[in-house]
């Protein structure tokens, strides 16, 4: 289980109040965080990497503490939109190294890698560059490493947001399903409501650096009584 | 058609210039005392001895620069919150603009047997040829090195953050394949550099043991009036760059991966950090020192009486006048060139927009001192060479500051018409309404660039003055050799600093001029 307690975050240049946050995901669920454009999605995906350092507030993962911990040291695992994949590696390779970074992989380790592409539909392309796939067995490649990784948390940081929504449902789906068969937490930054829909049970809508909203996400899609979620959203 | 015209016209002298010398080249057999000299490549001692060190100095000093640039610019790119970085950067640019034989007359005071700092015992020859040489490509190659950091996508240094890796992965998997693109071409940029490099070898080799092609040639015409031998020394001078330069284009590849914006720091640990500073500290001192050893020499010799001589003023005059002529037509040249090939890769004719740019860099394939040679015997039999002087070294230094124009403005020329063009049409803004109101503004600071550093490089050449110049058209650069030459060491101490100043100064008034009021960097 993720519990984010009263993580708290300021901008040197933003004169705003910090961001505060607070948030629960259970093991095997995908929470979708929805929001406008600085809203603070992607600065809280970054605290709990540990790529921006929180001033105060916890991160607990299973009630052990991690906003101590480098970045390396965390069990996160993070998907961006692009420049997931080192170019000039092949795909094994590229997945090895979530594993082992100087890439001196045991037996058992090589068969994991093997099984993870296998998994995500890879294996016959094990030895291609990045460049010659498309950008949906790119993020598959990138949730591949995750998977070798074996970390609790999974960050999507609209990790799907540059494909078409036939390939994004279908990215999502087999999200959902890594993440449920492995116990892991999901989180999940996406600008479609759609997405949010498909992906998690259970939404929050994040604006001014904060959590404004958590709710089934059917319900959070329809709640009326926020003026800036209706904002966001629009006339849907 | 009006964009094509001044075009044709650019490519068309470019054409004479290289060509017309290269008839005179070619008529070798009319030359006097062709029959007498031994001239076969493979028979003459002489020929093979000039060749080899040519090559060998090249790539010694190719090598010393670009491997130790490489652990400089590294150092830079991981520690972007140095204090003074920029201005140590800034210091990097500065050897560009230095003329040769002041760094020389630098290089000497600091490293000499008699300096602050001797390395070796005596810098005449390969030794002093190669100090000069990293002191002018070292900084260089930082430079043309970094932005292959800034070009590694941010998320790469999350992703490697994240996944672990240590100082060495990082550099295999992230580091390392950025640099592999870019490292080619620096080392033959560097390579070719030293392999046309005059004033240094002129001025700390030019021995029996330690004289280059370009020297050689530079001995033939002027001291023992051999112009066949100074043909066959071109003819191999050219052979070798063409060869360059067929390589160079071979190997140049496009990254694999788009540009992103900007490098992002990685968490170092201090012993790292430490290196790192130690390095850039050294690269600094090493820079840095003969920089100052030029003011500290000067202000000790004889000022007063060297800014009292009329040769003095009469070599400013020059030097200013070449300078000027030559960027004005150099970057009125590549202006038209830039023009006409931006026009032809917005049409999708890449192949024959890169051919006219590569044009406007012939000067790289056929060194200056090969045209200088081939208009020497060219136009000798006709005319007083001597009278041309200014004609010829205005040309030959327009000729060789058109990759300058090219790399500065290019780029920004290319842009602004695929961005702009289609509008310009469509609202009928052209001729001079369409350079004052949409390519003035917009393409001043490159163009203020180019111009500040063709007229410095102008400035400071010595090269085909030192081939035709006489005392009344010497420039400072020749002055001082002239100088060196007479032993007047504290004179030319003081000529140096002179030169030195007048280079930056003109650089940063004509930058502030054309280029306006903003402190952004290129």
């Amino acid at each position: 289980m993720l519990l984010i307690e009263g993580l708290e975050f300021a901008y040197d240049v933003a004169p705003a109040a910090p961001m505060r946050f607070e948030l629960e995901v259970a093991d095997g669920e995908v929470l979708s965080l929805i929001g406008p454009s600085g809203s603070g999605k992607s600065t809280l995906l970054n605290l709990v990497a540990g790529f921006l350092p929180a001033r105060s507030g916890r991160i607990l993962i299973d009630e052990v503490a991690i906003e101590g911990l480098a970045v390396a040291e965390r069990p996160v695992s993070i998907v961006f939109q692009q420049h997931n994949l080192f170019p000039h590696l092949d795909l094994y390779t590229n997945v090895a190294l979530g594993v082992e970074p100087s890439l001196r992989l045991d037996s058992v380790q090589v068969e994991a890698v093997r099984d993870a592409l296998a998994r995500l539909g890879l294996e016959q392309l094990q030895r291609r560059k990045p460049g010659e796939l498309s950008g949906g067995q790119r993020q598959r490649v990138a949730l591949a490493r995750a998977l070798v990784r074996k970390r609790k948390i999974l960050l999507l940081d609209e990790a799907f947001a540059a494909l078409g929504p036939a390939m994004r449902a279908e990215l999502i789906e087999l999200v959902k399903e890594l993440v449920r068969e492995q116990g892991m937490v999901g989180l999940l930054v996406s600008h479609q409501p759609r997405d949010a829909l498909i992906a998690s049970a259970r939404s929050a809508f994040i604006c001014d650096g904060q959590v404004a909203a958590s709710a089934a996400t059917a319900e959070l899609l329809e709640q009326t009584d926020l003026p800036k979620l209706r904002d966001y959203l629009g006339s849907m | 058609m009006s964009r094509r015209f001044p075009a044709f016209l650019v490519l068309a002298l470019l054409a004479f210039m290289v060509l017309a010398p290269m008839a005179g080249l070619l008529n070798l057999g009319s030359l006097p005392g062709y029959e007498m000299t031994d001239l076969r490549f493979w028979e003459s001692a002489y020929l093979r001895r000039v060749f080899f060190f040519s090559v060998w100095q090249a790539l010694l000093s190719a090598l010393l620069s670009v491997l130790p640039a490489i652990l400089v610019a590294r150092a830079f790119a991981l520690q972007p919150d140095l204090p003074l970085r920029r201005a140590l950067l800034r210091l990097f640019a500065l050897p560009l603009v230095v003329p040769a034989v002041v760094a020389v007359m630098a290089v000497v005071s600091v490293y000499g047997s008699d300096g602050w700092l001797p390395l070796g015992r005596s810098l005449y020859g390969l030794n002093g040829i190669l100090i000069a040489h990293v002191f002018f490509n070292l900084p260089l190659a930082v430079r043309l090195l970094l932005p292959q950091w800034q070009a590694i996508p941010r998320h790469h240094w999350l992703l490697a953050e994240q996944l672990g890796m240590n100082s060495w992965q990082r550099w295999r998997f992230l580091e390392w394949p950025m640099l592999r693109e870019a490292l080619p071409g620096v080392v033959l940029l560097v390579f070719m550099l030293c392999l046309t490099s005059f004033a240094v070898v002129l001025t700390l080799g030019g021995g029996p043991r330690s004289t280059t092609l370009e020297v050689a040639i530079y001995q033939s015409l002027r001291f023992d009036f051999d112009p066949a031998r100074a043909v066959v020394l071109a003819l191999l001078q050219l052979g070798l760059c063409l060869l360059v330069a067929v390589v160079t284009l071979k190997l140049q590849r496009l990254p694999e991966v788009e540009i992103a914006d900007s490098a992002t720091p990685t968490p170092i640990t201090a012993l790292h950090k430490a290196l790192d500073i130690a390095l850039i500290l050294a690269a600094t001192v090493y820079v840095g020192m003969p920089l100052l050893s030029v003011l500290i020499d000067a202000l000790d010799g004889p000022v007063l009486s060297v800014l009292s001589s009329a040769t003095l003023w009469r070599s400013i005059a020059n030097t200013l006048l070449i300078g000027l002529s030559a960027a004005l037509l150099s970057v009125s040249a590549g202006w038209f060139l830039l023009r006409y090939s931006a026009g032809l890769a917005y049409a999708g004719h890449t192949r024959g927009a890169r051919l006219v740019d590569l044009a406007g860099s012939i000067v790289y394939v056929v060194p200056p001192l090969v045209i200088g040679t081939g208009m020497f015997v060219l136009l000798s039999p006709h005319v007083d060479v001597f009278d041309w002087v200014f004609p010829i070294v205005i040309s030959i230094n327009a000729l060789m500051g058109l990759p300058f124009v090219i790399r500065c403005l290019g780029p920004a020329m290319r842009q602004n018409h695929a961005r702009y063009h289609r509008l310009c049409l469509s609202i009928a803004l052209l001729g001079w309404h369409r350079f004052r109101y949409l390519e003035w503004p917009l393409l001043r600071r490159p163009l203020g660039l180019a111009i500040a550093l063709v007229t410095v490089l102008a400035m400071g050449d010595l090269g085909v003055i030192a081939l035709f110049g006489s005392p009344a058209s010497a420039t400072l650069a020749l002055l001082i050799y002239q100088q060196l030459g007479a032993y007047l060491i504290p004179q030319a101490a003081v000529t140096a600093m002179l030169l030195l100043l007048l280079c930056l100064a003109v650089y940063a008034l004509l930058e502030r001029l054309i280029g306006g009021n903003s402190d952004a960097t290129y």
